[in-house]
């Protein structure tokens, strides 16, 4: 259906994010941005909470000043296999992908009912509550395989799927298969301390697929059923999957 | 030759205007030459007449069945020609089959119930037709064709079984 | 049966216990001629003061509804107080509201005509008013929440080039069903009992009025054939819309129950909101009827203290019903198990929103008990007046605890934020002007009463001597 490769069974996309070694530096945060074309909002619009950020990293702190201990957890699409932001959009903007195994936001098909946004027991789909100015010169920095979107539309991580799309092209041309660890969305590419890794959770021996089989792995809100495709590996002093 | 006159009696209450109906069959005109206008509805049964069929509530079954179909070739039709998967859910969905099928089966049961009376009373009609405003006043009119001579006997007959008038009437817009 | 011109009144009977039988509109006929006049006459005469409420109307609509309107459309939904987590708010509780509002028309019109509750006849044509233009407002909300409402077609299932249709998985799709066909239907509903009116109207008009009610009644004259047909759609419409009423709340409140928010998967929804429905909608009409009686001429006489009795007992057992259905959609999550679930009851009943919370709960719980279960009460057209009110605010208030309040409290603590409206009130107040306005001129142009029922009932009751007392008696004429 979609993709413009085909395998047959496709491939499961999948994310590890290790909290032992993330350091809430928040790269990933502004790597995403760059590369999606994230608009910038603007601080009124972030005082009520309006922010862009297809992932962000969540802070908890446990403890008394001054024995604070504070655990970093970067929330983004989890992707879900079951998710439950697709049915609920009445005219398809949130489809499955087949070919990729995520879950799609289709820009110019939402409406703007978001009821996406309100069922993502995550919370994190974001959407364009205006169309927010970008002056000159910022509008160079804008990545030309990803569009812009206008005001009324939900948009969310994809699993930096241009990334992926050009990869599987180039390996294509070149006829050989994708190389675990070629595809690497900006938030991993950005990750200072290689917290995230991203592969093919259907091929058992990448490097997100063993990293995924660790005994520290957790999934969120894993109870709703939802399947995520990022496994989170319990830190040292985080306080992950809410106690 | 004698001509036809379109004669109306009216009358403030049922049971005279039953009465004058015997009558009028007595004198003999005929059911299917009769016609009774009233403000508010009497059944055939309180008139005495034979019942009148109405086509309504069968355009309404059709109607129904237009809305199921409706329904089938959203759930069925269109995920079969164009699937999308959402959610892990099922591409044909049974539950918002029922929720869907219901109420297209509704709408198309009230339009076409709405659209039949239309059809079946012959609305909207702004030709000349036989009426006078007291009937919306509450009056029960009785309408039927009688001779020119016949007229003066058919009045005398219908004033003394409690008519307010009795007159002829011509066919004009309302 | 009874005649037509004198009012029943047996020799030798005593009043019994219901008191003068004449202070009934059914055992207090008039002649038919004389109830046209009056209604006519109440239509007719439009005094300075109407209009002046008109402009005024009509000024709030344009700046609070059309003005708010296309800035908030020009700006994007960044205008309004909406937000991560709370994605819906107002504009939604209004939908529901203005949906709910629209309940009362179609219960009192068919569910009582079905059941042959006779109270209803000089009121039907109000309340069914009131749902068709509280079915106007609510498409109205809906149309302002979303984000790019130029699109909003593509929620109709047509083809097109693209081969994209919409998604009947979503409950969204559903209610799109639901609400057209329930809006299409209710129009058609209210058309049909008007139609021997508007001959009525038509048959005593002149000037511009005249070839108005002549076009639009069609050419109707009341034979044999008119009737039956009209009265087998009637029918049909009665029985028919009487499902599509409940499925609609329904199917609205499942756009929460299907969700995965803390507070709002619950299965209790479907029922609930049926019965907040009726709640809000018998309050709203106990508002309009005591609109119609004060300010429109004659309409003393069809609007009786019986007819705020009756709704008064319907609002007392329907609030009972309410707080029932409250009850097992509170037990169940403060029972235990879901934390998160326990925590949003916490955050309602003790939050920065408690205030609302507590007031939901005297409105539609405490002041309806205390107040309706009084006969001599009932019968008060203000205290009904002030009943509706305080109902009507304490059901707005219920479903804004059900979707701002409760959107706060996600599943990830850490996107909870609170919610503050900004535009949207002035919005809100648009749409209830619009609704009002919509009322006033409707009832310059169409009768509030529909006399043929009213004459049909009056017909068919008369008083009988059962012993000593005189005992209403009621012919199924129908």
């Amino acid at each position: 259906m979609s993709g413009t490769k085909s395998e047959n069974p496709p491939p499961i996309w999948g994310m590890v994010i290790n909290q032992d070694l993330c350091i809430g530096c928040q790269a990933c945060v502004t790597a995403c941005a760059m590369e999606n074309n994230t608009s910038f909002i603007g601080d009124k619009d972030i005082r009520i909470g309006r922010s862009m950020q297809w992932i962000h990293t969540e802070r908890f702190w446990d403890g008394q000043y001054p024995d604070i201990t504070t655990g970093f957890q970067p929330v983004l699409c989890q992707q879900c296999g079951n998710a439950p932001c697709e049915p609920v959009c009445p005219v398809y903007a949130s489809v499955h992908s087949e070919s990729e195994q995520i879950n799609l936001q289709v820009y110019n098909r939402c409406v703007g009912t978001r009821y996406c946004g309100n069922n993502c027991p995550y919370q994190v789909r974001v959407f364009n509550w205006r169309d927010w100015p970008r002056p000159i010169p910022l509008n160079n920095q804008l990545n030309p395989d990803v569009t812009v979107r206008r005001r009324g539309v939900m948009e969310k991580c994809m699993f930096c799927i241009q990334r992926i799309r050009r990869v599987e092209d180039a390996a294509h041309t070149e006829g050989r298969p994708v190389r675990d660890g070629e595809v690497e969305p900006a938030c991993a590419q950005a990750c200072p301390a290689y917290a995230i890794v991203f592969g093919r959770l259907d091929d058992p021996e990448s490097k997100v697929s063993k990293l995924a089989k660790n005994g520290r792995a957790y999934r969120l809100l894993e109870e709703l059923g939802t399947q995520p495709r990022i496994t989170y590996l319990k830190g040292d002093s985080n306080h992950g999957n809410n106690g | 030759m004698a001509e036809t006159v379109t004669l109306l009696a009216l009358f403030a209450d049922i049971d005279p205007t039953v009465k004058a109906i015997d009558k009028l069959h007595e004198m003999g005109i005929a059911d299917n030459k009769m016609d009774i206008i009233s403000g508010i509805p009497f059944s055939h049964e309180m008139l005495g007449r034979p019942k009148v069929s109405t086509l309504v509530p069968r355009l309404a079954m059709g109607g129904a069945m237009l809305g199921l179909i409706a329904a089938l070739f959203f759930i069925f039709g269109i995920p079969g020609l164009f699937p999308l998967h959402v959610g892990g859910q099922p591409v044909f969905p049974i539950p918002p089959l029922y929720i869907i099928g219901f109420e297209m089966i509704m709408l198309g049961l009230m339009g076409t119930a709405f659209l039949g009376l239309f059809l079946a009373g012959r609305f909207p009609s702004y030709e000349p037709k036989v009426y006078v405003p007291e009937i919306s006043d509450g009056k029960i009119a009785v309408v039927f064709p009688c001779s020119d001579e016949m007229q003066p006997q058919f009045t005398d007959a219908l004033m003394s079984l409690g008519a307010e008038q009795v007159r002829p009437v011509e066919a004009k817009t309302l | 049966m009874a005649t037509m011109a004198e009012s029943i009144v047996l020799p030798d009977a005593s009043a019994g216990e219901h008191g003068d039988p004449r202070e009934h509109l059914m055992l207090d006929p008039r002649p038919r001629g004389e109830m046209n006049a009056m209604v006519l006459e109440s239509m007719h005469k439009t005094s300075k003061k109407f209009w002046g409420v008109v402009i005024f109307l009509v000024l709030t609509i344009a700046f609070a509804l059309v003005g708010a309107w296309g800035y908030m459309i020009a700006n994007g939904m960044g205008v309004t107080g909406l937000t991560r987590p709370e994605y819906w708010g107002i504009f939604i509780v209004n939908t529901v509201f203005w949906i709910g509002i629209s309940h009362a028309g179609t219960f009192i019109s068919a569910l009582l005509r079905v059941m042959k509750y006779e109270v209803r006849r000089p009121f039907t044509r109000a309340a069914e008013l009131m749902t068709t233009f509280g079915l106007v407002q609510a498409g109205i909300s809906i149309f302002m929440h979303l984000g790019r409402v130029w699109l909003a077609y593509w929620l109709v299932p047509y083809p097109n080039v693209r081969t994209l249709w919409p998604n009947f998985h979503s409950p969204l799709m559903w209610d799109f069903m639901a609400i057209n066909t329930y809006v299409i239907a209710s129009t058609m509903y209210l058309f049909l009992p008007l139609l021997p009116d508007l001959a009525m109207a038509r048959d005593r008009s002149t000037g511009w009025r005249k070839t108005f009610y002549r076009i639009i009644s069609l050419g109707f004259r009341g034979t044999e054939a008119e009737w039956k047909h009209l009265k087998a759609a009637m029918n049909i419409f009665a029985f028919a819309i009487i499902p599509v009423m409940f499925s609609v709340h329904t199917i609205v409140s499942w756009d929460f129950a299907m969700a995965t928010r803390p507070g709002w998967a619950s299965s209790v929804f479907g029922p609930y909101f049926v019965i907040g429905a009726l709640q809000s909608g018998i309050a709203a009409v106990l508002i309009v009827l005591f609109m119609i009686r004060s300010t429109m001429k004659n309409m003393k006489y069809f609007i009786r203290p019986e007819h705020f009795d009756f709704l008064g007992k319907l609002s007392l057992i329907v609030s009972m019903a309410w707080a029932y259905f409250f009850f097992n959609d509170y037990l169940v999550p403060w029972y235990g198990g879901d934390k998160f679930d326990k925590l949003l009851l916490d955050f309602h009943a003790h939050g920065p929103f408690a205030w609302v919370w507590v007031y939901m709960l005297i409105g539609n719980i405490v002041i309806p008990w205390a107040i309706l279960w009084n006969k001599k009460w009932r019968r008060k057209p203000w205290l009904m007046l002030i009943v509706g009110i305080v109902i009507n605010v304490a059901m707005w208030i219920e479903r804004f605890v059900i979707i701002p309040v409760s959107l706060t409290i996600t599943r990830m603590p850490f996107t909870w934020r609170l919610y503050h409206p900004s535009i949207e009130i002035p919005l809100t107040i648009g749409t209830f002007a619009l609704f009002m306005l919509l009322y006033m001129l409707a009832s310059r142009l169409i009768p509030m009463v529909p006399v043929w029922e009213v004459q049909e009932g009056q017909n068919a009751h008369t008083l009988r001597k059962v012993g000593k007392a005189e005992v209403t008696s009621v012919s199924e004429v129908d």
